[in-house]
């Protein structure tokens, strides 16, 4: 059995537009123009999609963005904040679902 | 100061040898020779336009031994140019308009005729550039270039790969940033850098690692920022360059297991634009000998200027060196990827 994801599996990435070229170049033209730079800077988009990347646990995704974090001129030291910053906020997001268990108790407990 | 690491030269391995350098990189078999990418585009042959730089490197004699040196500059290299060979280039210039002297090494500092050098030039009523690695300047021989840089309105290009110390001791030795960043207070302290004075300090921001950097401005607003908040340091501009599949860098992606990619993603990312403004289109490259190059890349691969050409700056002749064709090979690549590379930052 092949390894699920292999790291030259992103240079054929685009051949999944056969399937559905419509949905799949509106997509594309969706991503790209949502990347481009606006009032957020290009370094600082590359910075969320790393975020998102790590959040979602997608290989591809984390080695793409580090690969333009790189060229971008932003370091290991900057993405480990990143990173950091995102383990941060899942582990408060982990704390705030135990506010249903906490408004459960207070409405049920004695 | 930094802790110099040995030359290729010094330990006397193959990959000294430019035409080792270069057989490596064809060895690598590449998809498409990179005069077939030229063709494509219509440059083929590539041609100078107007010669507007002499670019001069008066030297291999460096301070410092950084990973990424095209040169196989150091300590322990002996190469420099001679007040003969400066007084060559001084009548080249005299008897043409070349607006500008780019000098170079090594640290060109080091070579001892060099204010002797700058001065003339500059009596020649041209612009000066010299590209200082910075730490030079902190070294008590070369404690008050940066005055004598003001007094003679020289551009200084610095090299500084990163803002943060940690990336650019990783290439340029163990506490060349704290030095680097010592000498750019000093020149600040002279005037370069205001935006008001004219004395033009510029950065030059080589990848620390297998890539190449896609955003020149992104990295210059990012340099400013920090390096004003944390050091006080203001520039005037910043230049992203690639590094060269040459020498000590070559030696690196090879050491790496890099450089295989390296060189697809280059070829890859061949842009027509950036080789239609390619440096050595507008710059003719002086070795330390005299010898005359299209770029200081050839001259460390050692391709002479095309023989229809003076190879000589004693023989100089503005009109065959700009009827000349341009000679290149698989390292050009390095230049026309992307938004292009260049002694002037990108080309597109």
């Amino acid at each position: 059995m092949a390894a699920y994801f292999d790291d030259a599996d992103l240079a054929h990435f685009g051949e999944l537009e056969k399937h559905h070229p419509e949905l799949w170049n509106l997509w594309l033209k969706y991503y790209g123009q949502a990347f481009e730079e606006g009032l957020l800077t290009k370094r600082e988009k590359i910075l969320i999609g790393f975020a998102v990347a790590l959040t979602e646990k997608c290989p591809y995704c984390i080695h793409s963005y580090t690969s333009q974090a790189q060229a971008a001129g932003l370091t290991m030291e900057h993405l480990a904040e990143a990173g950091h910053a995102t383990a941060s906020l899942r582990a408060g997001v982990t704390l705030a679902h135990a506010l249903v268990a906490h408004n459960l108790d207070k409405k049920t407990g004695m | 100061m930094p802790r110099p690491l040995p030359t290729l030269h010094a330990r006397h391995v193959p990959l000294a040898e430019p035409a080792a350098q270069r057989a490596t990189l064809h060895a690598l078999g590449l998809p498409r020779r990179f005069e077939d990418h030229l063709a494509s585009a219509g440059l083929a042959p590539l041609r100078p336009s107007r010669i507007e730089v002499l670019q001069v490197n008066v030297g291999r004699v460096c301070n410092q031994t950084c990973r990424h040196c095209h040169v196989d500059a150091g300590p322990d290299r002996r190469e420099q140019m001679s007040r003969e060979t400066m007084q060559h280039c001084l009548d080249a210039l005299a008897k043409s308009d070349i607006p500008t002297v780019d000098i170079t090494g090594g640290a060109p500092e080091m070579n001892p005729h060099f204010r002797w050098f700058v001065t003339e030039v500059r009596a020649l009523g041209r612009h000066v550039m010299d590209r200082c690695n910075l730490t030079i300047l902190e070294t008590p021989s070369h404690r008050d270039l940066p005055r004598f840089f003001a007094e003679h309105r020289v551009e200084v290009v610095c090299s500084l790969p990163h803002y943060m110390a940690s990336q650019t001791d990783r290439q340029r030795g163990d506490g060349v940033f704290e030095d680097s960043v010592r000498a750019l207070q000093r020149l600040n302290a002279e005037g370069y850098g205001d935006g008001a004075s004219g004395l033009r300090l510029v950065l030059v921001a080589n990848p620390v690692g297998a890539f190449t950097i896609a955003d020149q401005k992104g990295m210059e607003s990012e340099f400013r920022r920090v390096l004003k908040a944390r050091y006080g340091v203001s520039f005037d501009a910043l230049y992203c360059l690639a590094n060269m599949p040459i020498a000590r860098y070559l030696e690196w992606l090879v050491e790496s297991n890099n450089l295989r990619a390296y060189l697809d993603a280059l070829v890859q990312a061949f842009n027509p634009a950036a080789a239609a403004g390619a440096m050595c289109r507008n710059t003719l490259s002086v070795g330390w000998d005299g010898a005359l190059y299209d770029c200081d890349f050839n001259q460390m691969l050692d391709m002479p200027v095309a023989s229809t050409a003076p190879r000589h700056i004693r023989d100089f002749d503005l009109a065959s060196l700009t009827a000349r064709s341009i000679e290149t090979d698989l390292h050009c690549y390095g230049c026309t990827a992307g938004a292009g590379s260049s002694c002037g930052g990108a080309t597109t």
